[in-house]
């Protein structure tokens, strides 16, 4: 690992990583708009200019060198001495923050980017409080670039970020610089719009307020917002998220470092995959079959009656007629609560995986980004914890079947999913078992044959972790209080098995960890460095 | 007004002239000489300019499915170089250099003479489509300021009273020079060798 020295201090890096990235990750905040660690480098911005020791021409002596250095184009070498604290440097940036907002409309009270701009923060530490422009701006348009995106150019920065993104990992580069000069400013093709399916992180990448999400445009103040981490809920592949959220309410959802899965990316159908939780259609009352009708019945009630139910149903034979199916949108904790109540009035039931969606071919883009096709996060987790659990399990196919062959006489049978999962069939078949559980976030076809029926919590409200397709562990905490009327699965499951005092994720998964040793090994993505961006 | 957005996402109504199967195939000829099919960017866009004049809509997304390019990147080559037009261009195009030699010596009254008299302003081009006029950083020849360009012909030391001769010259536009050897002429054709 090379050793640099930076403004008198030594620091360790990475080897091959730009003096930028080391001084960055060693707590240095480095101002940069073009550098990204996931893109090329251009060196274009100008704002990260180092001065560095080089050889004297004529005395051969190491002396810092007149000029200044990109140092995100400058890769780390050990013995290597640079400084950022120093007048030259800070002058250099002064007067690059002061070019930056020469045509910039400082329009911050209306822009969705106030708050977490890197133009203000950059202003406020390394340029000036006033403008000496007395000049007319010159003023580029704002332009409508995709159905998910806004651009107002004249906030942009020019830092090419967002075409890069475009053209490496995206693979589609339907952005563009055009003109030159002042007048250079990003463009699509007229007719050729921003619409692939990574298109929602050239605004995270923005590190100013030109390029506009619809979606939250206008939405929300960013210092409003607080964030809670989690992970992606729509498809297997585990990408790690931040929910951005306020007052119970989702306003967006951005991409968390990952170096083991999604980087720092996310497809749109994560980030724009939470409208259901905001749906109104959701189930927000426990119900109970009473002579045909279905009746309120009061959460505090439902433990008590789904142990007499499951006992009723397997004190003849330990249970051979009972199935539990455990959805993989269940967190693993929810799953082993769930999957241990039932097994310890049940010994002999049936421990199903639940309905997987799949949709088409994984998908694959340049720089390895994947949008896997299975749309559910848990498929992984719920498979090892009943593996763990032994005893007879299913497929959710063999349990329909089995079902509608009239083998089990009662069923607890989670769904969650955003998407309607049932055929008409299917419903039937699962319909012929006597005392039918069902614990959902939207109505199903499965309610007519429902004896309780259950609200489900969505995984914004809820806590644990889920398995991705490649065995990673990784947790997730809540971000929202559940949906009034509605009791997050996990307290539910937390209440069934007779455990005292609140769920919560990581308890749980101590516990866990200790029937099932494979779930203490959980997967934490490092953080990003604090002034990286 | 300024905060209404332009629409990108729609194709214009225009998209002009596109490129026909000759010019098409003259693009080709210069894949050879390159490694990559991106680099025949430049002389694909001489050769449609050359044919249609100009670099419509149309002749963007044709050489960008040539060059198996996203549009996109054509678009950003032909708007950093000025000399490629994306409008309607007429016959002879005169520039006026509008640095500080010219400048000194009278370029803004022989650019005021040529507007007034052309009716046309910068990068426009008069109705009868003979005459387009820009302005330009530099022409490269300040010892012989104010100068004047005419499609690919440089006349010196132009005076606003020469103007009238000048655009009524059928031959105003035309290099008097014969290429030299080095001259590497464009799709493949024969030229003249030597002088």
């Amino acid at each position: 690992m090379p050793k640099i020295t930076v403004d008198g201090k030594q620091i360790e890096c990475r080897d091959g990583v730009p003096v930028l990235q080391a001084v960055l990750e060693a707590g240095w905040d480095v101002p940069h708009y073009c550098y990204h660690p996931g893109l090329s480098v251009v060196a274009s911005c100008r704002l990260c200019l180092m001065e560095m020791k080089m050889p004297h021409p004529q005395t051969k002596e190491m002396d810092w060198a007149p000029k200044l250095f990109p140092s995100c184009q400058t890769p780390v070498k050990d013995g290597m001495e640079v400084r950022f604290a120093s007048e030259g440097v800070a002058s250099s940036q002064s007067h690059v923050m002061e070019y930056y907002l020469v045509n910039h409309p400082l329009d911050c009270p209306v822009c969705d980017k106030a708050g977490e701009c890197y133009l203000q923060d950059y202003s406020e530490k390394f340029g000036h409080a006033s403008s000496r422009m007395v000049e007319d701006k010159h003023k580029n348009p704002k332009k409508d670039i995709g159905s998910k995106t806004l651009l107002y150019s004249d906030r942009c920065v020019v830092c090419s970020r967002c075409v890069r993104f475009g053209d490496e990992v995206a693979g589609a580069g339907e952005l563009r610089v055009i003109n030159r000069g002042h007048r250079a400013e990003i463009d699509v093709f007229p007719g050729v719009p921003l619409e692939n399916e990574l298109q929602g992180n050239v605004v995270d990448l923005c590190p100013v307020g030109a390029l506009l999400s619809k979606d939250f445009l206008f939405q929300q103040r960013v210092w409003n917002l607080r964030s809670t981490p989690s992970v992606d809920p729509t498809t297997s592949a585990g990408a790690t998220i931040w929910i951005d959220h306020n007052d119970d309410r989702i306003f967006r959802v951005r991409p968390r470092f990952n170096e083991k899965v999604n980087e720092w990316w996310i497809s749109d159908e994560t980030r724009f995959g939470w409208k259901y939780v905001a749906d109104s259609k959701r189930l927000n009352q426990p119900l109970q079959r009473d002579n045909g009708a279905m009746k309120p019945l009061r959460w505090e009630a439902a433990p008590e009656l789904l142990r007499r139910l499951l006992d009723e149903a397997a004190s003849a034979d330990q249970g051979v007629g009972v199935a539990c199916v455990l959805s993989p949108m269940l967190s693993c904790e929810e799953a082993w609560l769930l999957s241990t109540f039932v097994r310890s009035r049940a010994p002999q039931a049936t421990l199903v995986t639940g309905y997987v969606p799949v949709s088409g071919p994984d998908k694959t883009f340049p720089k390895g980004f994947k949008i896997s096709a299975e749309k559910a996060p848990n498929r992984r987790g719920v498979e090892s914890i009943i593996k763990a659990m032994g005893g007879p399990n299913a497929t959710f196919e063999q349990f329909v079947k089995s079902a509608g062959d009239g083998k089990f006489k009662l069923a607890y049978v989670t769904g969650g999913y955003p998407q309607v999962w049932l055929t008409a069939d299917q419903a039937r078949a699962i319909g012929k078992v006597q005392t039918l559980i069902t614990h959902d976030l939207f109505e199903s076809a499965l309610d007519e044959y429902a004896t309780i029926r259950l609200p489900g919590a969505s995984w914004a409200e809820r806590e644990g972790s889920f398995m991705n397709a490649d065995g990673l562990i990784q947790p997730f905490e809540r971000a929202l209080k559940p949906l009034d009327g509605v009791k997050s699965d996990g307290q539910f499951f937390h209440e069934l098995v007779g455990r005292p005092g609140l769920y919560r994720g990581a308890k749980t998964r101590e516990a866990m960890a200790e029937k099932i040793p494979a779930f203490g090994d959980i997967f934490v993505p490092r953080p990003e460095p604090e002034h990286a961006h | 007004m300024s905060w209404q957005a332009i629409d990108r996402k729609s194709a214009p109504a225009d998209e002009g002239p596109g490129l026909s199967d000759a010019v098409k195939e003259k693009i080709r000829a210069f894949f050879p000489r390159y490694e990559t099919k991106r680099a025949v960017m430049l002389p694909a866009l001489h050769v449609a300019q050359e044919a249609i004049g100009y670099i419509s809509v149309r002749a963007m997304k044709d050489i960008a499915e040539l060059l198996e390019l996203p549009p996109s990147a054509v678009m950003d080559v032909v708007t950093f170089y000025t000399h490629y037009w994306t409008h309607p261009r007429g016959e002879k195009v005169l520039m006026v250099c509008r640095s500080l030699s010219c400048q000194l010596m009278g370029a803004d009254k022989l650019q005021h003479a040529i507007e007034t008299k052309l009716g046309i302003k910068d990068h426009e081009t008069t109705p009868d489509g003979k005459f387009s006029f820009m302005t330009e950083e530099c022409l490269a020849a300040c010892d012989h300021a104010p100068c004047l360009m005419v499609n690919e012909r440089m006349h010196k030391r132009v005076t606003p009273e020469q103007l009238d001769k000048l655009l009524a010259d059928a031959d105003s536009d035309k290099l008097p020079m014969p290429r030299s050897d080095l001259y590497d002429a464009p799709h493949g054709e024969k030229p003249a060798r030597g002088h």
